[in-house]
């Protein structure tokens, strides 16, 4: 220890710059590395969502990219017709997301009212740390509806209390019993950026019934529509609703098939995946090239420093033990600041207050921040390794000789 | 007397270069021998001092040292034996500059595990009193003379307490006076514990007051 604290502020420190150098060498292929790992690890996660829907007789929507978005004759009454046809002759799943309520909690934060039919939630299977899960035959102006809230309302609303609120999508006063906990950090992916998701540690979790449908305005009823999925159908009878949904509100949709789903999540992913991964390897490769070669440079320069040291009793086991010792460091200090960006950044959702990314954590790290911080610890082992054995490799065969200090 | 070194050399070969030197050389040396090595450059007199200082393992012959042969003894231990039982007495520019005289000194105590020592720190007192350089510790080496650059390396070499001095050209580029001080300095070491002296120079003056004189002659 004693040796290598002298080596580094005694010998490398004097020639800070290629210290500095390396630094920056490292954190570049650092945060390369833990953006690529991060961006892989989340389009993963999305895609194990995204996999539940892709079954045999499984259609999910998709708004053409060439419709109108928004037809001005669209009106509810169109839309509940269009729901009535849906709960009529189809089984379907619905989910939406972002009803965004001020709701008082400890936390200070905004609460997010997502809405979901008992087909959608069976297929997300939303892991609970508290309570029960929520049941779909309620009676809207009747009974209390039961919910999942998020972690983060917990404290606030625990198992068993009751809220009276104006519901954002049907505009009528509901009393919502809280039935169960979700896990923290529970989230939900964008079926179409499965890297993107958002968390529902602040939201609240409302089971959706035919009756409920038919209550709600026109929000929930297009916002569902964009993502809705038919389930246990066949291709006459997705054509058919495709058509409905182009007579009743004149919007073109898509509705793709398991297999077209399949194979747009491979070719459009897998491939995005496969450049990411690409252009990542090529240029830590580059990275690596440009560290060994200032540490080589640093070498080079030191030449005569190491040779003192080595006539006076430094050996090579030695050596190589500084020069892990000392890219230790460098790995440690880039990996403390790799963690302290990241933290910044998801503290910062907490401290700016963003309800759907705020997660929980050391600072919000979640596992996946975890996981691309052991991965790049994993990658800087291999770059320490490469670097310190090359170096190694190179100064044995520099011939010592106390010539080189006449 | 039993040799301290016990050197048979076949060759010691430049591949790169494509030539060798040293070739079908012996030497034995026995402790407290003070020994001269001359020969005109390109002769192979470096080499010699980095093979017998354990700096240069890639030679054919054997090389005994301390009736151990140097081949047999694993990168470890020839550090270890570089650190404790050889000192090396170079030119005035071989100290790091980055470092202060005293850390330039203190080098082989650092190696040694020995640098909070209280004995070594007594030592180490002992040579920089000796040797005249108490003010310039703090210094660095670009801070001071050609002459005290010279002692401090000289210092350097002496604070294990070593049973060899290799010494190349340890007075170059001094002056007569001090090349008197090193020269005395090393012979005070020979004298008071017995230390084998081995010096490479030019300068027959400093090689003449040596015991042994040995020149080396190019290869033919």
């Amino acid at each position: 220890m004693r040796i290598l604290r002298f080596f580094i502020t005694r010998i490398f420190l004097k020639r800070w710059i290629l210290v500095l150098g390396m630094v920056l060498l490292l954190f570049l292929a650092n945060y390369l590395s833990f953006t690529a790992a991060r961006s892989i690890i989340s389009t993963f996660q999305g895609n194990e969502q995204i996999e539940t829907l892709n079954q045999e007789g499984t259609f999910i929507a998709n708004l053409d990219p060439d419709s109108k978005t928004e037809d001005e004759t669209i009106n509810v009454e169109k839309t509940r017709k269009l729901y009535a046809y849906l709960d009529k002759k189809y089984t379907y799943a619905l989910q939406v997301h972002g009803f965004v309520t001020s709701l008082e909690n400890e936390h200070e934060m905004e609460v997010t009212f997502s809405y979901i039919n008992e087909e959608a939630y069976k297929l997300n299977q939303l892991g609970l740390s508290q309570g029960n899960h929520l049941t779909f035959n309620y009676h809207l102006n009747q009974d209390q509806i039961p919910v999942l809230v998020g972690a983060g309302l917990a404290g606030t609303y625990p198992i068993g209390s009751t809220i009276e609120i104006k519901d954002p999508v049907t505009q009528q006063v509901v009393n919502l019993d809280v039935q169960g906990v979700l896990e923290k950090n529970t989230y939900r992916s964008n079926f179409y950026a499965p890297n993107s998701k958002n968390y529902y540690n602040f939201a609240m979790i409302l089971p959706v019934n035919e009756e409920f449908v038919q209550s709600a305005g026109l929000d929930l009823h297009v916002n569902g529509l964009m993502d809705i999925a038919l389930l246990d159908s066949t291709d006459e009878e997705a054509r058919n609703f495709k058509k409905q949904i182009q007579e009743n509100l004149g919007m073109e949709f898509n509705l793709f098939t398991q297999q077209e789903n399949v194979k747009y999540f491979e070719d459009y992913y897998v491939y995005s995946l496969k450049i990411i991964c690409t252009i990542t390897l090529l240029l830590l490769i580059v990275i690596i090239c440009l560290a060994t070669w200032n540490t080589l440079k640093s070498i080079r320069l030191m030449i005569k420093d190491f040779t003192i040291n080595l006539a006076v009793g430094l050996s090579y086991s030695k050596l190589r033990a500084i020069f892990y010792g000392y890219f230790g460091l460098l790995i440690s200090i880039n990996l403390a600041l790799l963690f302290a960006i990241t933290a910044f950044n998801r503290y910062g959702f907490w401290l700016r207050k963003e309800n759907m990314l705020a997660t929980y954590g050391i600072f919000g790290l979640i596992s996946m921040d975890w996981l691309a911080l052991l991965i790049v610890l994993f990658i800087d082992l291999m770059i320490g390794f490469t670097i310190v054995e090359l170096t190694i490799k190179k100064i044995k065969r520099i011939p010592i000789s106390v010539g080189v200090l006449n | 007397m039993t040799s301290i070194i016990k050197l048979e050399m076949e060759k010691k070969t430049f591949k790169k270069k494509g030539f060798s030197i040293l070739q079908d050389f012996e030497l034995e040396v026995e402790p407290g021998e003070r020994l001269s090595i001359i020969g005109e450059s390109g002769v192979g007199k470096t080499s010699l001092l980095n093979i017998m200082g354990l700096l240069d393992t890639h030679y054919q012959g054997n090389y005994k040292l301390f009736d151990s042969s140097v081949k047999d003894l694993s990168q470890n231990k020839l550090a270890e034996w570089r650190n404790r039982k050889i000192g090396f007495v170079l030119q005035e520019s071989a100290l790091i500059h980055s470092l202060t005289i005293e850390e330039n000194i203190k080098l082989p105590l650092l190696y040694a595990n020995f640098e909070k020592d209280p004995a070594a720190q007594d030592h180490f007192k002992r040579i920089i009193t000796r040797i005249g350089i108490e003010s310039i510790l703090k210094k660095k080496p670009l801070e001071c003379s050609g002459g005290q650059r010279s002692r401090a390396v000289f210092a350097r070499a002496v604070i294990m307490n070593p049973q060899i001095i290799l010494a190349d050209e340890p007075t170059a580029s001094l002056d007569s006076k001090n090349k008197e001080i090193i020269i005395n300095l090393l012979f005070d070491m020979n004298k008071e514990f017995n230390t084998t002296i081995i010096t490479v120079t030019h300068d027959l003056d400093v090689a003449n007051r040596h015991e042994r004189i040995i020149t080396l002659e190019r290869n033919e």
